[in-house]
């Protein structure tokens, strides 16, 4: 069991000997039992912290957004961030390192291990709490417990999990430069790419029938984009904001600029883009699962990038996030790569 | 006659400069009959085709996309094509995952001298639409 | 007009809408689908049982996508261009919360007040919104009583329903209303004495619910102008990741883009078409010269938050927000207007 208080600690010493400019953590929220993240910069701030089963974001996003800041600024760093890390947000980390947005030193990792356990999915909590509502929520063991106006509610954690963890092969992090929390790796609470092989199950029209309906429901709210560590691009394909429109655009130059995806939130425009993302994502996604979690209409993005991972785990022997100095997915290749496709 | 015999289908095909797009002409001077169904659009290499490229066909109303460049080991780039095997293994994959018929897509390597395996790429392919019919599925509404 | 429905007879009521073959209504009711709660078109079975929906209506008058206009040029000849309207058909939307309700009066002030938008206008004129009152605050974050509403209220609505268990109290607010509740004739019957002391009660206790709590909301609009230049905008909209939940889900923003979606070129062919837009996108305000006026998060929220809480209220007086708590709940990093709002104007002093 992870001591919040040694994370705490930890955050107070980086800050007081000033080995780092900020801590990146969980804390309290105001809504419910939901953790929000927290920007630690002062000592005070640094009992906020917390660590239970709501803290799902990937942090790692947020050192994307202050590298981006820092070069808008034209500043460079005088000391790393402290960020907290999971194992599926540090191997994010250790791909945005891959890909050199920032250097080792840049970011002091202090990883927690998820050991048996992983974050709450709220989606599969809310039928079991039957109308209730969580105020807080908690680790303990195999359990996760919640306080609600009814009383505490105490539920073996698989049942409440997100399938990203119950999948996660390694819920411990890795690269770290602290790390509290027992390493778990191997505890195999579901079968790896399970939701992704029920899913795989059904036939080709099945399938077609199931995801037209999501691709039909998709908002285009872009919180999966947003949410994402990966997607870092200064200007995204479905943006072009670097096609101004003035009082001399003709129509000719309207009708010849490349826009690939229509700003309508319409069947094939959705399509283009969350296929587009999930390419993008191919060897760098590393499940975190943020996507999912923040799409606002239930579009099972997850499922897309998984097919991805495993596609590229098992004919490429690729694992995203493994190494810092290994080479990317599709910048690579291997002559045993699978070519019986091609005529 | 039905609509279904006279459905002609529509093919994107992006050919690498030096090998398929050579290959293709090559078809052309030596009058090699196969159907004219193919839009070529010629890129540097197959390593050059973005994933995005065949999306982007699908969404502007392709019934299928090829993509064809040179054997593996004689890549102008040298490593041009072993990058695309792997970019177009993927997105083959992603297409097929979400239920678009895998038909739709082909990937083959034809040198400048394969004259006589474009013509029957093209018709293998073509053969191989028909009985699909019109790709509705990733295409951009007419209007709605 | 007061009534009594029978909640078995809904579907009926429904049926007889729906079946008026000259001016027959198109029904929606909240259904739940994939997890999420969206109107859709009802065939029976419905069940009015919805906490609240995942989006609110106001697509109903606003869609996400409306085509302006189609055009097309032939080479050598004058651009033909033909505008689109929508289609004639009457809308009645079922389940309407009252915050849903009073975020309606709101897009109108936006869409017919100083100029009138014929888009708007011509599908609001056809929706008539059925609501349903709340008998307890339905989300967590439910804040209504802060901006001057109410569980029970009746703005923007044409219907209200009330839940008293095995039968709707059904009271009619417009003309409209009343039409509708005309069409199912029979279905009604008079409410008993005992009805109105029980629907009485029921929105009493509606209103005594704890919700969230905004607390100084008349104050607001000085304050936020006072806090114009805070330093609590930034630190609070640290976390923010620039997405368009809060938005799109809102019952009462309305930003648009306008874009032109070209199908061929040659002959050049396709249509204009409105989508909605977000403040919170980091290219909502980008100039084309790249200079961004709201550079930062910070920037963005004090945007959605002094729109809703000043310059709406300052143009129209009355607060934007209408209190449904969905940017709040729906937030993937946790920005709660309630606490924003909250801090900012304590801290304004």
């Amino acid at each position: 069991m992870i001591d919040i208080k040694d994370i705490r600690d930890t955050a107070r010493d980086m800050l007081t000997k000033g080995e780092a400019r900020a801590v990146i953590g969980y804390r309290r929220g105001s809504r419910g039992m939901l953790a929000e993240p927290a920007f630690i910069t002062n000592l005070e701030q640094a009992d906020e912290l917390v660590w239970d089963p709501t803290c799902f974001h990937n942090l790692s996003l947020y050192l994307v957004e202050d590298r981006k800041f820092l070069a808008h600024l034209r500043k460079t760093a005088n000391a790393p961030i402290a960020i907290v890390a999971k194992g599926c947000d540090a191997r994010s980390i250790v791909v945005l390192m891959q890909e050199h947005y920032f250097k080792r030193e840049d970011v002091y990792i202090i990883g927690v291990s998820c050991e048996g356990t992983g974050v709450v999915d709220e989606r599969k909590l809310a039928p079991l709490l039957n109308g209730a509502h969580a105020t807080s929520a908690a680790f303990d063991g195999d359990d996760f417990v919640f306080t609600t106006a009814e009383g505490e509610k105490r539920l073996p954690a698989r049942e409440v999990m997100a399938d990203r963890c119950l999948e996660c092969r390694n819920p411990f992090p890795k690269e770290h430069n602290a790390v509290f929390g027992e390493d778990k790796t191997g505890r195999q609470l579901a079968e790896p790419f399970a939701a992704l092989t029920r899913f795989e199950a059904q036939g080709n029209s099945a399938r077609w029938d199931i995801w037209s309906r999501h691709f039909d429901r998709c908002i285009r709210c872009f919180a999966c984009r947003s949410v994402c560590p990966m997607c870092y691009c200064d200007e995204c394909v479905v943006d072009s904001i670097s096609f101004p429109v003035t009082a001399e655009t003709t129509a000719e130059d309207k009708a010849n600029r490349i826009r690939w995806i229509e700003r309508s939130a319409v069947r094939s425009e959705n399509i283009t883009y969350l296929m587009t993302r999930a390419m993008h994502l191919a060897g760098r996604c590393t499940d975190c699962g943020e996507c999912e979690r923040a799409c606002p209409v239930n579009v099972p993005i997850r499922l897309l990038n998984n097919k991805m991972e495993r596609e590229a785990r098992e004919k490429f022997g690729y694992e995203p996030g493994a190494s810092i100095g290994g080479s990317s997915l599709v910048a690579s290749f291997l002559d045993s790569d699978p070519g019986d496709f091609i005529r | 006659m039905s609509e279904q015999q006279t459905y002609e289908p529509r093919i994107v095909a992006f050919l690498c400069k030096w090998c398929s797009s050579a290959g293709s002409d090559l078809a052309g001077v030596s009058r090699i009959q196969y159907p004219a169904n193919a839009t070529p659009i010629t890129v540097p290499c197959t390593g050059a085709i973005s994933p995005m490229y065949i999306l982007s066909a699908f969404n502007k109303g392709a019934d299928g996309v090829l993509v064809s460049g040179c054997h593996i080991g004689d890549c102008h780039y040298i490593e041009g094509n072993y990058l695309a095997r792997r970019k177009m293994h993927l997105i083959m994959q992603l297409i097929e995952f979400i239920g678009v018929e895998p038909n739709r897509f082909r990937m083959s390597w034809v040198s400048a001298a394969e004259g006589g395996k474009f013509a029957q790429v093209i018709t293998d392919f073509v053969n191989d639409l028909k009985p699909l019919g019109p790709q509705e599925k990733l295409k951009k509404a007419e209007r709605a | 007009m007061e009534k009594i429905l029978d909640k078995k007879q809904i579907d009926g009521w429904i049926a007889a809408l729906t079946a008026k073959s000259q001016d027959g209504w198109e029904v929606h009711a909240p259904m739940l689908e994939e997890g999420i709660w969206t109107y859709q078109p009802a065939s029976g079975a419905v069940r009015l049982d919805h906490p609240n929906t995942n989006q609110s209506p106001k697509g109903f008058a606003f869609p996400q996508r409306e085509i302006f206009f189609s055009f097309e040029q032939i080479k050598g000849e004058a651009p033909r261009l033909t505008q689109v309207l929508p289609k004639e058909q009457r809308h009645a939307v079922f389940g309407v919360r009252p915050c849903d309700g009073r975020g309606v009066p709101r897009m109108d002030k936006v869409f017919t007040d100083h100029v009138e938008d014929p888009y708007y206008n011509a599908r609001r004129k056809n929706v008539a919104y059925v609501g349903l009152a709340c008998n307890k605050p339905p989300s967590p974050n439910c804040f209504c009583l802060s901006v001057g509403g109410s569980p029970v209220s009746t703005d923007g609505l044409d219907v209200q329903l009330t839940d008293l268990g095995d039968r709707y109290f059904v009271k009619a607010i417009t003309e409209t209303g009343k039409a509708l509740m005309t069409a199912g004739g029979k279905l009604f019957t008079d409410p008993s004495a005992a009805d109105q002391k029980q629907v009485k009660q029921v929105h009493t206790d509606a209103v005594a619910h704890p919700q969230r709590k905004i607390n100084d909301p008349d104050g607001a609009p000085a304050k936020l102008r006072a806090s114009f230049n805070s330093p609590l905008w930034e630190e609070m909209a640290r976390a923010c990741i620039g997405c368009g939940i809060c938005t799109f889900l809102c019952p009462t923003c309305h930003c648009f883009d306008i874009n032109d979606e070209v199908q061929s070129k040659a002959p050049l062919k396709g249509q204009r078409v409105r989508t909605w837009d977000n403040c919170q996108f980091p290219d909502f305000t980008m100039h084309s010269s790249g200079h961004n006026p709201r550079e930062n998060t910070g920037a963005r929220l004090r945007q959605r938050v002094n729109h809703k809480f000043q310059y709406f209220h300052e143009n129209f007086g009355m607060h934007q927000c209408t209190g449904c708590g969905r940017c709040i709940s729906g937030c993937p990093v946790g920005i709660d207007i309630v606490a924003v709002v909250n801090k900012v104007t304590e801290h304004a002093g």
